[in-house]
């Protein structure tokens, strides 16, 4: 098939998978932002309360470790031993011994010079205390002086799950500064295992304390570099945020004071691990959209190859007309538009192929019309003739390819006959009677009887041939060379007209009708006779004979011509009694000029005959 | 609705037909048949034209009258024209009580349809028309026929 472009076909299917496609990527795109979203919002909320959570215990278990230390504190501060020095009672040691959640406990005093002296200790074990400071010891003294400045500061020991609590009771001279290692053991636990997300408790200069057991450095402050790190000075008690660690990572952080001391629980979530449902639900969706893609092609194919066979039957059908095969059926079964046009166009090529049957018989009826033109002009004459002491000069044009009107002379002894007549109508019909009639007269003209006795027996043979369907009227004269006496006979047929030279210029008044006899059409009447009247001829007489198509010409404006024009016009070609011949192309010069090539409304037949005894005479 | 439009009224034995339009092949006068009736009054100031198929029917139709008496009144030109020419077109019974005849001032261009009455305009031998036909302007107006062919009805 000589196609152009891409196939409709494929159009459409490329229609029905991209609208969908590119509906279903843009639901996608949207659906995944407000997820990503609302799953960022879970992510805070969820750690968030984590934190807070995480906070409020460890806040509880730091004061839990201060309250069971306070009756230590006062017994250090109410007991004074033989030195006079302050000291912890036996009592006191007992209530030690007994604390399970303190390990060692050290007092501190500063003395005026500004240095730091140990005045008493408690250990569970001996040596316990310093082994657990380890290579604490050298910052011990900072912070020691950030418990007199601040009241409290925790940290870790770093080995294990003991922390360093230094707390400042009293003031001035009575001021004293308790070192305490207590242990945390579940929840640095809980910040060393987490799983779903990773826990640091920190101090509010990022120093940690407990960490995920993979963390490493001392300071969250590189590694993670929370805002309220980066700004000392910011005031918060929860917060949360998105940043990125130091290895590019994106976290999704939030964080919650502990309110004991300046600890900060922070909880981090890689922003990838906390969307990877988002990553499993745009899977299950592109897994999803495949699928329906797939269903929506398959269906599309389905769908447009019920459409496009249809069409493609148009097409090849279509074809076959524009190569001339009008016997072509399209079978399509739809009940949609397309069946309509294939409908349509089965009638449309059925309508077609009638039409050309009927162009193909009209173009036959016209040859045979051509033919029976051809063989109808063999029934008339010469158009121009000198017979038996007359000039005889005619025209005949018909208004289709056949005429009615028939016109004809003969010569048979003396006697020149003329004859014109007219049948009903014209076309085909007309011009088959006009034939019946030229094959009488030729019969007629040989029995050599009158115009009356040849009328009557026209009459009997249009009767026979017409049966009274068709008739003509007709006019038959006889010119005697001898007495040049015009004898003649009407079947209802326009009278010619005589027009005499002895009667002086030619006027309207001067034309003489031919009227004196008359009788009833050929074919009316089978019985009819009919009358002959005679009229002498002089010299330079002529007679106009013609059918009433004359003045039915009409102008390409469709104007009639009239009776009055061909009156004028037949009165102008023979003003000077020319020749027949002249005269006939003078009529024919006027009526053509009103005509100008306009379709003849009937046949248009004349003839003029002119006594040529003055010629002669001369 | 046909090219010609008839108007018939019937009055006891009497019957007045008033026609109007073309006749032609196309006519069917069956439906307007003329038996029965004594006296009938055609009325053909409408009649536009008549072709030689219209003449065939006519000639039919009137063939078909019983009536004794037939006029035939406003004859236009057509008709007169078929009176004179075709033999049988106004039925034996038949006769003409009034018809039109043209007029014309050439250098005026005008035209005008002068209606000759039996009795007056003309008698059964003869025809006196009136000595001076004037237009709407006091143009005098000549005859527009050949008066040996048209009134040609009149001698028969």
């Amino acid at each position: 098939m000589n196609r152009r472009g891409l196939s409709l076909r494929y159009k459409i299917l490329f229609l029905l998978t991209a609208i969908p496609a590119v509906a279903l990527a843009a639901y996608l795109v949207l659906a995944m932002r407000v997820f990503e979203s609302d799953k960022i919002a879970y992510v805070f909320d969820a750690t968030s309360n984590m934190s807070g959570t995480l906070a409020s215990q460890i806040k509880t278990q730091l004061n839990s470790v201060l309250i069971g230390a306070k009756p230590l504190f006062q017994d250090y501060l109410s007991n004074t031993n033989e030195q006079g020095r302050r000291s912890f009672s036996a009592r006191g040691e007992e209530l030690f011994q007994e604390d399970s959640q303190i390990d060692a406990i050290v007092v501190y005093r500063r003395e005026s010079n500004g240095e730091i002296q140990t005045r008493a200790a408690l250990e569970k074990t001996p040596g316990l205390y310093l082994e657990a400071l380890g290579s604490s010891q050298a910052t011990l003294a900072q912070e020691i002086n950030e418990a007199i400045r601040s009241g409290r500061s925790i940290r870790s020991l770093g080995k294990d799950d003991r922390v360093l609590i230094t707390e400042r009771v009293g003031s001035d001279s009575r001021m004293a500064i308790f070192a305490i290692i207590t242990r945390l053991s579940e929840t640095a636990e809980m910040f060393r295992t987490s799983i779903s997300q990773r826990l640091y408790l920190i101090d509010q200069t990022g120093t940690v304390i407990f960490a995920p057991r993979e963390f490493q450095d001392a300071n969250l402050k590189v590694a993670v570099p929370l805002s309220f790190l980066k700004d000392p000075s910011k005031k918060f008690v929860q917060g949360a945020e998105t940043i990125t660690d130091d290895k590019g990572e994106v976290l999704l952080a939030s964080y919650s004071k502990v309110g004991f001391g300046d600890l900060v629980v922070v909880s981090t979530v890689a922003r990838e691990k906390a969307l990877s449902a988002v990553g499993i639900l745009l899977r299950k969706s592109l897994i999803f959209f495949v699928i329906l893609l797939c269903s929506v092609v398959i269906v599309s194919l389905l769908a447009s190859g019920r459409l496009t066979n249809a069409l493609s039957s148009l097409f090849v059908a279509t074809k076959k007309v524009s190569e001339g095969d009008f016997n072509v059926h399209v079978d399509v079964k739809s009940q949609d538009e397309v069946g309509a046009l294939a409908d349509n166009f089965n009638l449309m090529a059925a309508e077609v192929s009638r039409l050309l049957d009927q162009t193909a018989e009209k173009a036959r009826m016209e040859s045979e019309l051509q033919t029976a033109k051809t063989v109808q002009e063999t029934l008339f004459p010469e158009s121009h003739s000198h017979l038996g002491g007359l000039e005889i000069s005619g025209f005949y044009e018909p208004a289709s390819e056949c005429g009615g009107d028939w016109w004809h002379y003969c010569q048979v002894g003396d006697q020149t006959f003329l004859w014109i007549g007219d049948a009903t109508g014209h076309g085909a019909p007309a011009a088959l009677i006009t034939s019946a009639a030229k094959s009488a007269s030729a019969i007629i003209e040989n029995m050599q009887v009158g115009p009356a006795a040849a009328l009557a027996l026209l009459n009997k043979s249009i009767c026979a041939v017409s049966k009274g369907r068709l008739m003509m009227t007709f006019f038959i004269a006889s010119f005697d060379q001898k007495t040049k006496v015009l004898t003649y006979a009407n079947a209802s047929h326009e009278a010619p007209f005589l027009m005499k030279p002895s009667a002086g210029p030619l006027k309207k008044k001067s034309l003489l009708p031919l009227n004196e006899v008359g009788g009833p059409r050929l074919g009316q009447d089978r019985e009819t006779v009919y009358e002959e009247a005679k009229v002498q001829l002089e010299p330079g007489d002529m007679v106009f004979f013609y059918t009433d198509g004359i003045p039915d010409i009409r102008s390409p404006e469709n104007e009639e011509w009239g009776e009055r024009q061909f009156v004028k016009a037949m009165i102008e070609a023979h003003q000077d009694f020319p020749t027949a011949e002249s005269s006939v192309a003078r009529f024919v010069e006027t009526f053509q000029a009103f005509r100008q090539g306009s379709q003849l409304v009937d046949d248009v037949t004349f003839f003029v005959v002119k006594n040529q005894d003055s010629e002669a005479g001369s | 609705m046909g090219k010609l439009e008839i108007k018939t009224e019937k009055n006891g034995d009497k019957l007045n037909l008033t026609l109007v339009g073309t006749i032609d092949e196309d006519i069917d006068f069956n439906q307007h048949s003329l038996s029965g009736v004594k006296e009938i009054d055609l009325h053909l100031s409408g009649v536009k034209s008549i072709n030689s198929c219209g003449i065939r029917e006519w000639i039919k139709w009137m063939g078909g009258s019983s009536a004794e008496v037939l006029r035939w009144h406003d004859c236009p030109k057509p008709i007169v024209d078929q009176i004179n020419m075709v033999d049988g077109f106004l039925p034996s019974t038949g006769k003409v009580l009034s018809f039109f005849v043209p007029y014309y001032n050439d250098d005026a261009g005008s035209e005008k349809s002068v209606l000759f009455r039996y009795g007056t305009e003309f008698t059964d031998s003869e025809v006196k028309p009136p000595e001076t036909v004037k237009d709407e302007d006091g143009n005098e107006m000549e005859m527009d026929v050949i008066e040996s062919k048209y009134f040609k009805f009149i001698k028969k």
